[in-house]
Order: C-alpha cells, then sequence, then structure tokens
C-alpha cells in the first residue's frame, strides 16, 4: 500500500523526466537552446494560469471545458472594450471580469440546475465560440495597443506570472477553499455532512477558473500581440491533459495538487514543442500523441486507483448490507 | 421427522462484509410445506441470509443443501433455476420499461424467436400469472414509470411467482401493501403451502408473523438466537428473543441516576420532517446524554439529521443555548455541534483519503490563520494528535482510510470531533460494526465527554447501548415521540420494548 | 385482452393508457402545426413553401440517425465525443471507396468503418472503466489526427476534402434519403421496442442493479449497444457524404460541433419520452429543430455565430430539463 502511493507520488516527475530527455535527445538539443526555453515558457504560461483555475473544478470531481472559448470571449471582450473607449487599460479588468462571469453562470447551472459539468462546458464550447466569431467579426482584428506593451516585457511579465500562480497555489493548497474541493471530490455527502458549503463552493470554483481563464487570455493577448478568431482554441484539451498528465484522478479529490498541474503543464508544453521541433506541426501529429497519451495516463490512473482500493478496502456488496439498515422510514 | 422432509438445510453458513460479520455460523431448516419467518432487528443478518439463499451473495462459509443435493447459487438466475424466487427488500422494478418485461426480464428467452420478443404470448402470460394467483391486475405493457409502490410490489411478486417457485422468498413485502392485498398475499401463501411449496417471510409485524407462518427462527447480531413453532410462543417472547442481549462486562454507565447540569444547550421545537418524523421538541442540557430508540420506521435517524440542519426545509426549529438557531450544517458547526452519522463509509469518511484529511476536516475553520491560511504544520500536529490520543493502528497519518479497520476508522471519525471544542455532539449508532473492545472504549469517550460538560444525543438500534449510556431515552414510534423515561426512573428493557412496539 | 382493471385508482388501465396517448399524439400534432404556422408568418410566408421543407427534410436526415445512436448512449449513461470525428473518418471512406469501386463501396466502407471505430470505442468504456466523456475526448483526437494523416495534401501540406462522384450519391437526394430514414426507423423501433437486446439496454440504463440482479450481462449489453450505435453511426456517415458529397477534415477537436445537433435532439427526445416513445420522438424533434435553424437562416441570423450561441442555449435549457427532479449529486 504504502509503495504504491509512493510510487503514484513520483510518476508525474518520472513522466515530466522522460518526456524532458526525451525530445531534448529527439531535438538534438535544439530543444533547450535558449531561444526555444523561451517560447516554452511562454506557451506553458497560459496552460499553467488556465490550469490553476481550472484545478479547483476538477478537484471537486467536475470539469470546465469551457475555459479556451471563456479565454477567447474574455481577450475579445477586452480588447473591445479596450479600443471603445480608448482607455487600454481597461483590458485588464474588462477580460477578468468577462471571465468571472462566464464561470459565474457555469457555477450556477451546474450546482443550483443540476447539469452535470462535462454537458454544459462542452455545450459552452461552441455556443461561446459562436459569440467570439460575432463580435471579432464585429469589432476587425485588434492588435495589443502600444501603451500596454510595456507588460510584455520579461521583468513585469514573469514576476506577474509568479504571483498569480503562488496566489492560486496558496488558495489552492493553504486554504479552506482548496480542501473543501478536495473534500467535495473525495464524497460530497461527506464534504457537506462535515459543513462544507457545497454549492457555494462549486460555483466559486467555475469562477475561480474563469476568472483565470480571463488572466490567461490578457497573457495570451501579450504574447499573440493581438486577439485572433481561433485564439484560445484546443485550450480546455491541453489544460485537462496537463491536469491528468501530472497524475489528478479524473474523479478529483486529495489526488489534485498544484504541483501536479505544474509539472503536467510543463510536460505537454514540451510534447507539443517537442513535435513540432523534430518535424511535426501541431495540427498534425502532436493532436494524435497526445490523444493516445491521454488514454493512457488514463488507463495508468484508473489501474493504480482500482488497485489500491483493492487492498484493504471493504467489498462492493456492502452498500447493500448499510442499505437494509439504513432504509428510509415510512416507506 | 425424516430428513426428506426437509427440503432446504442450512449448516454453518457465515458471510462477512469487510470487518461487519452479517451472519456467523447460521444453522437453517425449511421442511416441504412450511412457512417459516425469519425475524430480528435492523441489521441482525435476516436479508443477507436470504440474499444467500437467493444467489445474490455468495457465502464465505458453510453449507446448503437443497433435496438433499450441494447447494450454491452462483447468481439469482441460478437461483430461479433451482425453483428458488425472492421478493428483496429493496431491489424494485426498471422504469420506463412496460409491466411484462419487468417480470419476464433476464428471461425473455422463452418468448423469444431469434432475439425477438413475442410480445402477445409474452403478455398473455403475464395476463395468466396474474390471474392465476389473484394478483390485481394491470395490463402487461402499461409502462411503470409512475406507479405507486404497492403495484411495484405486486410486479416484483409476479416476477418470483412466475419462476413457480419450491421456495419462495418475500423480505418486508406486507409493509408497502394495503390491507386487501395484504389478505390476498395471506391467501396466495397459503395456496403455496396447499401446494407443498415453502415460503420465507421476513416482517416487522410480530403478530403478522405469528398468524401467517408455521414456525419462526429468530436471528440476532448474526446468529441464529431461536427456532420456535408459531403456536407455541407468544409476541413478548420473540420480542425478547430479538432485542435481549447479554450485557456482558462492565462498559456501560455505572451509575443509575440521571446526573447533568440545569442549562440547556440545545432546544428542538416542532421538528417535522415530511414522510419522516413529525411535531419532535425536546431539550438537550450541559453534560447529558439523549438516547433515542425506536424500531426501523420510527426516524430517529432523521431526528440526528434534522438537529444538525441536514434535513431538507421542513417545519420546526433547533435553537442553541448560545441563542442561535440552526438552520443548515454551518449553523450548527458555528454553534459548536458535532455529527457523527450512522454510515460510516458513505456519510462520515473520505474512505480513499487519508487519515489527515479526514481527521481535519470539521476543524479547518477553527485552523484558519491571517488571509485564511491553514498551516500544514499545526493541520498535521491535530491529525498526529488525534491518533496517538485514540491509539488509532495505521502507519502513520498519511496511511488511507480504507486501510483501516473498522473500529479504527470509527476511532478517527469520532477523534476528530472530539478534538473540537464541542458542546453539542450527535452520534447515530456510534459503535456499528466495529469490535467489542472498541466498542467499550468509545463507550469510556462518552463518559469523559460527559465529564467535560459536552451533551450528547446518542441515537441507537442495540436497546442495551442506550439503557447503558443515555441520562434519559425517547422513544420514538412512527416518526413521533411516544414517551420519554428518565434514568432510573422505568429503565428496563421491558418497558421501552412495550412502548417501542 | 383484458380492459377491466381492479388496481386502486384504474388508471392503469389498457383503455385509459390507450385515450391517453392518442390525446397526447393529437395535442402535439397541433402544437407542431401552430408552431410551424407561426414560423410561417415569421417569414412572411417563406417558410412553408415546398421548396423550404425539402431543405429541412434533407438536412435532417443523417443527423436523425446520429441522435437515434445517442438514445440508447444515453439510455446506458455513456457519452461519447468521438463520433463527430469517427463520421469524418467513415465519410472519407465512402467517399474514397466509392468513387474507386462504385455503390457497393461506398455503403460498405462508410457502414463498416463507423461500426469498426464506434464498437472498439465501447470496448474501452467498457473493459478499462475510464469515464466515457474523456476517454472519447482522447479517441476524437486520436480519430481527428488519423484523417489529417490520411488526407492531407502531402505536397501541398493544406488540408483537402473527399469529394464523391454524383452517381453515387442517390441516398442524399430527396426521396430516396427519406425512404432510407424510413426504413431505418421502422429497424429501430423494432429493435427497440420488440428484442430481447432492446429490452436489455432500456433495463441497463432504467435501473442497472436490477437488470444485473436479474441476470442481465451488463458487459455483453454493453457491446450490443456499441454495434447498434456503431450501425447507425456508419448509416450516418455515408448519408452525409451522399448528401453533402464533401467532407473536409477537422481538427483541435472542431469535430464535436457536428454531434451537437443531434446531442440537442436526443436531449429533446428524451424530455418527451414520458409521452412518446423515444424513436419516434426523434425524427419529430429534429424536424424541429432543423425548422428551428432554418427560420433563423430566413431571419437572417448569422449561421456559425449567433445559431451556434443559440444551439448551445438549447442544448443547456433541454439539459436542464432533463435533469429536473434527479436525485443524487451532480458534479
Amino acid at each position: 500500500m504504502k509503495k504504491g502511493v509512493k510510487l503514484q507520488t513520483f510518476v508525474p516527475f518520472i513522466a515530466f523526466a522522460v518526456i524532458f530527455l526525451f525530445f531534448t535527445v529527439a531535438s538534438k538539443g535544439k530543444m533547450v537552446s535558449s531561444y526555444n526555453l523561451k517560447m516554452l515558457i511562454d506557451q506553458s504560461m497560459v496552460i499553467i494560469i488556465v490550469g490553476c483555475g481550472a484545478l479547483f473544478v476538477v478537484a471537486q470531481g467536475g470539469i470546465d471545458l469551457s475555459v479556451g472559448v471563456n479565454l477567447a470571449l474574455s481577450g475579445v471582450v477586452g480588447m473591445w472594450a479596450a479600443t471603445l473607449t480608448g482607455l487600454p487599460f481597461l483590458l485588464l479588468p474588462a477580460a477578468l471580469a468577462v471571465g468571472a462571469i462566464v464561470g459565474l453562470f457555469n457555477g450556477v447551472v451546474v450546482s443550483k440546475l443540476k447539469v452535470p459539468s462535462f454537458i454544459l462546458t462542452i455545450a459552452m464550447l461552441i455556443g461561446v465560440r459562436g459569440m467570439v466569431h460575432l463580435i471579432q467579426t464585429k469589432i476587425g482584428a485588434q492588435y495589443l495597443p502600444a501603451s500596454l506593451r510595456i507588460l510584455n516585457e520579461p521583468y513585469i511579465k514573469i514576476p506577474l506570472f509568479v504571483a498569480i500562480v503562488a496566489l492560486m497555489a496558496f488558495i489552492f493548497e493553504f486554504t479552506r477553499v482548496g480542501r473543501f474541493s478536495q473534500a467535495m471530490g473525495e464524497n460530497e455527502t461527506v464534504a457537506r455532512y462535515a459543513g462544507v458549503p457545497v454549492a457555494r463552493m462549486r460555483i466559486l470554483a467555475f469562477v475561480l477558473s474563469g476568472l483565470m481563464a480571463g488572466a490567461a487570455s490578457i497573457f495570451s493577448i501579450l504574447t499573440i500581440g493581438g486577439t485572433s478568431q481561433t485564439m484560445g482554441s484546443f485550450t480546455e484539451m491541453k489544460v485537462a491533459m496537463a491536469i491528468f498528465l501530472g497524475g489528478v484522478l479524473v474523479t478529483g479529490g486529495t489526488s489534485a495538487r498544484i504541483y501536479k498541474m505544474l509539472l503536467g503543464s510543463f510536460s505537454i508544453t514540451i510534447i507539443v514543442n517537442g513535435l513540432a521541433i523534430i518535424g511535426y506541426p501541431e495540427t498534425q501529429a502532436s493532436e494524435s500523441v497526445q490523444g493516445v497519451l491521454l488514454l493512457l495516463i488514463l488507463l495508468v490512473a484508473m489501474a493504480a486507483a482500482s488497485r489500491d482500493r483493492r487492498r484493504g478496502a471493504p467489498p462492493c456488496e456492502e452498500p447493500s448490507q448499510t442499505q437494509e439498515a439504513s432504509s428510509p422510514p415510512g416507506r | 421427522m425424516s430428513a426428506a422432509d426437509n427440503i432446504l438445510e442450512i449448516r454453518g453458513l457465515c458471510k462477512s462484509f469487510g470487518s461487519t460479520r452479517a451472519n456467523i455460523n447460521i444453522d437453517f431448516t425449511l421442511k416441504r410445506g412450511e412457512i417459516k419467518g425469519l425475524i430480528g432487528e435492523n441489521g441482525s443478518g435476516k436479508s443477507t441470509l436470504l440474499s444467500q439463499i437467493a444467489g445474490l451473495y455468495r457465502s464465505d462459509a458453510g453449507e446448503m443443501t437443497l433435496n438433499g443435493k450441494p447447494y450454491s447459487p452462483s447468481s439469482p438466475l441460478d437461483a430461479n433455476r433451482a425453483k428458488i424466487a425472492m421478493v428483496m427488500q429493496e431491489l424494485g422494478v426498471v422504469e420506463k420499461l412496460p409491466v411484462g418485461i419487468n417480470v419476464y426480464l433476464g428471461r425473455l428467452e422463452q418468448f423469444s424467436s431469434r432475439g425477438a420478443v413475442n410480445m402477445k404470448s409474452l403478455n398473455g402470460a403475464v395476463s395468466r400469472l396474474f390471474s392465476e394467483w389473484n394478483l390485481p391486475p394491470m395490463p402487461p405493457n402499461a409502462v411503470v414509470s409512475g406507479m405507486m409502490i404497492e403495484q411495484r410490489k405486486i410486479i416484483e411478486l409476479a416476477r418470483a411467482l412466475s419462476v413457480e417457485p419450491d421456495i419462495l422468498l418475500l423480505d418486508e413485502i406486507t409493509q408497502s401493501l394495503s390491507l386487501n392485498n395484504r389478505n390476498s398475499l395471506y391467501a396466495l401463501i397459503r395456496r403455496l403451502k396447499d401446494m407443498g411449496r415453502s415460503v420465507i417471510v421476513i416482517t416487522h409485524d410480530i403478530d403478522e408473523m405469528l398468524a401467517i407462518s408455521d414456525s419462526i427462527t429468530v436471528l440476532r447480531d448474526g446468529e441464529v438466537v431461536g427456532d420456535v413453532k408459531a403456536s407455541e410462543v407468544t409476541a413478548d417472547e420473540i420480542r425478547y428473543m430479538m432485542v435481549g442481549r447479554n450485557i456482558s462486562g462492565d462498559y456501560y454507565r455505572a451509575d443509575t441516576a440521571p446526573d447533568y447540569a440545569e442549562e440547556v444547550v440545545l432546544t428542538a421545537e416542532g421538528l417535522t420532517v415530511e414522510g419522516e418524523i413529525e411535531d419532535v421538541s425536546f431539550q438537550l442540557h450541559r453534560g447529558e446524554i439523549l438516547g433515542f430508540v425506536g424500531l426501523s420506521d420510527s426516524g430517529i435517524h432523521s431526528v440526528g439529521k434534522a438537529v444538525f440542519g441536514l434535513a431538507k426545509a421542513g417545519k420546526g426549529r433547533v435553537a442553541l443555548g448560545s441563542g442561535g438557531e440552526v438552520k443548515n450544517t454551518r449553523d450548527a458547526i458555528a454553534g459548536s455541534m458535532g455529527y457523527v452519522p450512522k454510515d460510516r463509509d458513505n456519510e462520515a469518511l473520505m474512505i480513499h483519503a487519508s487519515i489527515f484529511h479526514n481527521a481535519t476536516l470539521p476543524s479547518l475553520k477553527e485552523f484558519r490563520g491571517p488571509a485564511g491560511f491553514l498551516s500544514p504544520a499545526r493541520l498535521r500536529k491535530l491529525s498526529g494528535d488525534i491518533v496517538k490520543k485514540l491509539s488509532v493502528k495505521c502507519t502513520g497519518i498519511q496511511q488511507a482510510m480504507d486501510a483501516l479497520s473498522g473500529g479504527n476508522k470509527q476511532k478517527v471519525n469520532l477523534g476528530r470531533w472530539l478534538a473540537k471544542d464541542l458542546k453539542v455532539l450527535v452520534l447515530d449508532c456510534p459503535t456499528r460494526g466495529v469490535d467489542v473492545g472498541v466498542k467499550g472504549y468509545i463507550y469510556e469517550l462518552m463518559k469523559q465527554a460527559k465529564a467535560q460538560g459536552i451533551a450528547m444525543i446518542l441515537i441507537s438500534d442495540e436497546l442495551t447501548e442506550a439503557l447503558g449510556m443515555a441520562d434519559r431515552l425517547i422513544v420514538m414510534k412512527d416518526g413521533r415521540i411516544v414517551r420519554t423515561i428518565l434514568r432510573g426512573e422505568d429503565f428496563t428493557e421491558r418497558s421501552i420494548i412495550e412502548v417501542m412496539i | 385482452m383484458r380492459s377491466n382493471s381492479l388496481t386502486p385508482s384504474g388508471r392503469f388501465s389498457e383503455k385509459n393508457i390507450l385515450r391517453e396517448k392518442v390525446l397526447f399524439a393529437g395535442l402535439f400534432v397541433l402544437a407542431v402545426a401552430v408552431i410551424l404556422l407561426v414560423f410561417n408568418l415569421l417569414t412572411h410566408g417563406n417558410f412553408l413553401e415546398w421548396m423550404n421543407i425539402k431543405i429541412i427534410l434533407a438536412n435532417m436526415v443523417y443527423p436523425t440517425f446520429m441522435a437515434w445512436g445517442m438514445c440508447f448512449l444515453l439510455a446506458c449513461g455513456y457519452s461519447d465525443m468521438s463520433w463527430g470525428a469517427i463520421v469524418v473518418l467513415a465519410s472519407f471512406g465512402t467517399g474514397v471507396f466509392g468513387n474507386l469501386y462504385g455503390f457497393g463501396a461506398a455503403l460498405a466502407a462508410g457502414v463498416a468503418i463507423g461500426t469498426a471505430l464506434v464498437f472498439l470505442n465501447f470496448c474501452i468504456f467498457a473493459f478499462t472503466k475510464i469515464p466515457s466523456w474523456i476517454a472519447s475526448l482522447s479517441l476524437a483526437m486520436i480519430y481527428e489526427a488519423v484523417a489529417v494523416f490520411l488526407y492531407v495534401g502531402k505536397s501541398t501540406g493544406a488540408l483537402v476534402s473527399a469529394a464523391m462522384e454524383k452517381e453515387l450519391r442517390i441516398f442524399g437526394l430527396l426521396p430516396w434519403s427519406l425512404i432510407v430514414l424510413a426504413a431505418a426507423f421502422i429497424i429501430i423501433y423494432y429493435v427497440y421496442n420488440r428484442t430481447i437486446i432492446g429490452f436489455n439496454v432500456r433495463a441497463i440504463g432504467g435501473n442497472a442493479a436490477v437488470a444485473r440482479a436479474l441476470g442481465v450481462n451488463a458487459t455483453s449489453t454493453l457491446l450490443w449497444i456499441g454495434l447498434i450505435c456503431g450501425l447507425l453511426i456508419g448509416a450516418a456517415s455515408f448519408l452525409q457524404e451522399s448528401y453533402s458529397g464533401i467532407t473536409t477534415v477537422k481538427t483541435g477537436l472542431s469535430s464535436i460541433f457536428l454531434i451537437f445537433q443531434p446531442l440537442a435532439i436526443a436531449l429533446l427526445a428524451d424530455i418527451l419520452q414520458k409521452k412518446i416513445n423515444i424513436i419516434i420522438a426523434v425524427p419529430v424533434c429534429a424536424f424541429l429543430l432543423y425548422a428551428a435553424f432554418n427560420l433563423l437562416t430566413l431571419l437572417h441570423v448569422p449561421s456559425g455565430t449567433l445559431q451556434e450561441a443559440l444551439l448551445c442555449l438549447f442544448i443547456i435549457i433541454f439539459a436542464i430539463l432533463g435533469q429536473r427532479g434527479a436525485k443524487g449529486v451532480v458534479k
């Protein structure tokens, strides 16, 4: 038992190391060139920031597949607001607000109207993208205002990024919000019985997820230099893969940790970037590699979890025994 | 009596679920044409026994002999082939499917050729079945969704009868039937008997059981404690066999008088939860252990949930001594209350998570520092202290909960509440599924908590436990309080069972 | 046949059931007629023109097949997000083999590829126990990438499409495609309502515990569902290629968009199934949904943007309605 747990903790590190070494060798060292390392960090930033928020939803056992389109919507609306008013800095609060509002909508529909998060957010995937198209065609191509370019300087961007991640890591690892989210993923009834405000926590998780998508949209605009129709597409899958590749179980719970998300994000960025360097651009091979990889990760995670469960766990028949004793009275 | 008269013989049957021993060395005999009653408290193992006969569970040990041949069914279908059918207490029917399909589900081949079901012959067979056994008729192609519990039960009964069983097992079926259908069920059972077939009946209604059965087997804590002829026994005698326990050791309280302060820490007024409890009012005092006892449908467990703010909005109010009102779980916890639910693995503990996570969950609020910071070191110390104080057997606080035994799980479950500065602790069957040693230890903890002035609500399925620990006992029946008894007053099993049943 | 009833309420006698059904069917037809008339008024008579109705009918055929498949899928509580990618691959097969070897090969290739891949998915769901939504997302990525590998112009690097010759596309044309739809309806209705497989599928979906306890083999039933869904998706692919004559490669999970309309149809049919047999409800709902989108187009609501947002809204509303009264934890 103890050995198994330890192994599971090391898996994300090992996976990261293997992937890193493989692509370093396969690219004949090109991957670790200083130019490419900068690229790697730039590319992983967006995934990590989105992941910081999405992790709360995953920890609760849900999923937020709308983060990619939310990122696009926040970016486009933020730029729109900035151009419309002529106040470039309005981009920041506008993008964050849009992201949080979409998250709030998701959270309320899931927790109050009981729509499974997967169905809801995948519907948002198409609906919000439609709105992005609409706005983008209306306002035309937008470029980063000159006054905001200073934000893209490493000495501002990197500390900003670190501050955001540190703040989210603090909330997830060292406050009740994170611990309650983990408890909800483990067993929502238990969480409720121990006084966790589950509906509020679920909404909060989606709001954080949306807020981080909004924050990521700013970083994305800074890197690309503007908005586009395809902004943020596929981000939701990259983030989901980063989280699961880091060793978080699909069921969430205490298996969800910030360090796993970070490692997974670097791993997935290296895969995409590495494949491109050794001659497979993003749309072609990398999607199938990612697909196969995701399936494998899930398989390993499921196998490990069920092995843990087999050891010392009560047999699956037990619930019917407890049912007999706790049958609702007065039926 | 020759062995040839016995259709079913069971020797030394055992069945455990994890650490809970549901059946221990059961010996059981069923004669041809006999109607056998099976009775016992909740969790005494009746349903488990029937489920093994019906092929739902495999036995851990022991053997069954059917018609003189070894019998060990691998599935309910297998049991059906051996002409044994069961109407289960909890199973039910499939919504959205027609009545006829529900009756023959899993056995549709007999009405089919190449996978296509001949609805006409199926519906004909179902109609014949209903009229042959005089069941209230239903159109075979009506969909089950929207039918009442009684109609569903009748479909389940028809399903069992369609097997043409030599042994029919009925698990608590009468309680969902109305009076006239109950009478037709009795007639049906007698008819089976006349045909030389056997029936095993589980029911909580002792008088009903005495009226319909030939002999009665009484189970207690998974063991057979008596096997008597129905004509030679009274309802009271059965009750004592069911509930009476040997009070071994001295782990209960030694004093015989109530002992608590005047100060009221919790008041419940007119608590009502639709279909579960009605107009329940009581006061809880500092340092008091208030026991709740009653039969399975008496609503005692719902009282615990309602007091802790877990019940869906009903009538009535729960007020704390400090002046606050409990409207939800957060209010309860803010008012220094704790709750140990009955279903430990599904309601109390995150069984796949570590001891650390489980032990600290209810205390997170108290441990938050500036900006909500939870110090991992302080939390580790807290869980370490709980493990040490209650001597939980584990490899460390990072060990997963599901690797612990039932007793150690319960220690963590209790310890995490006792580590807080509690005023009220609601305990729903705190000693369920733990071994005797831990049981005594839990009573010891309760005594300590009492001495510290913590008020406890002890909801218990074990009468002796409630008698042994409580200052006052509230007896409930059908969701209402029927009597409140003070320790030392009329504090005997006899007086309580009389009001309980 | 018995018509008398001794049940307490008498609500479930056959006569009453029949009367209720006829009444509801009448009301439903009336409601549909009113809706269509209102649509017609809104478009100043353009909506109910025979040309326009023909467009709607031709549009709805292959999504109806997918929606039927989705009914089986929803019945057993799974979700499969890779069907869009499978339809793309199978349509390619239809086009390529049809152009090479004629009509028979077109049909065979479409159905075979669709069936094989859907069945493969169900094997993965059944044996790995990975939650189907995430497993199917990774499979969708793999299938999309396979399509890209096979059909991207090697010299130009541009995405190409597989076109099918016109004379092979007879089942995409109107009287024939409706005849296929009618034939398929009869077969599926029969399978769903009159066969052991159909009943077992519904039993597993309705109450898995009861079904298993009564000896219904859950795994083999699941594989049967895979086979049925596979045939439906294969047929849908063939019809898709016949109808549009062209298939374009989808990347970055955009193939998921292909299943949104069928999903909306199936969710709506699921809500109606208390009153109407779901197999009948599907084509009706398909007609209504396509009529609604046709109306939007006639009203000059931009497609690809606002229409997608509305589709998202439909799915969310249907999902909320379908979840009403659902108990338990929703994540």
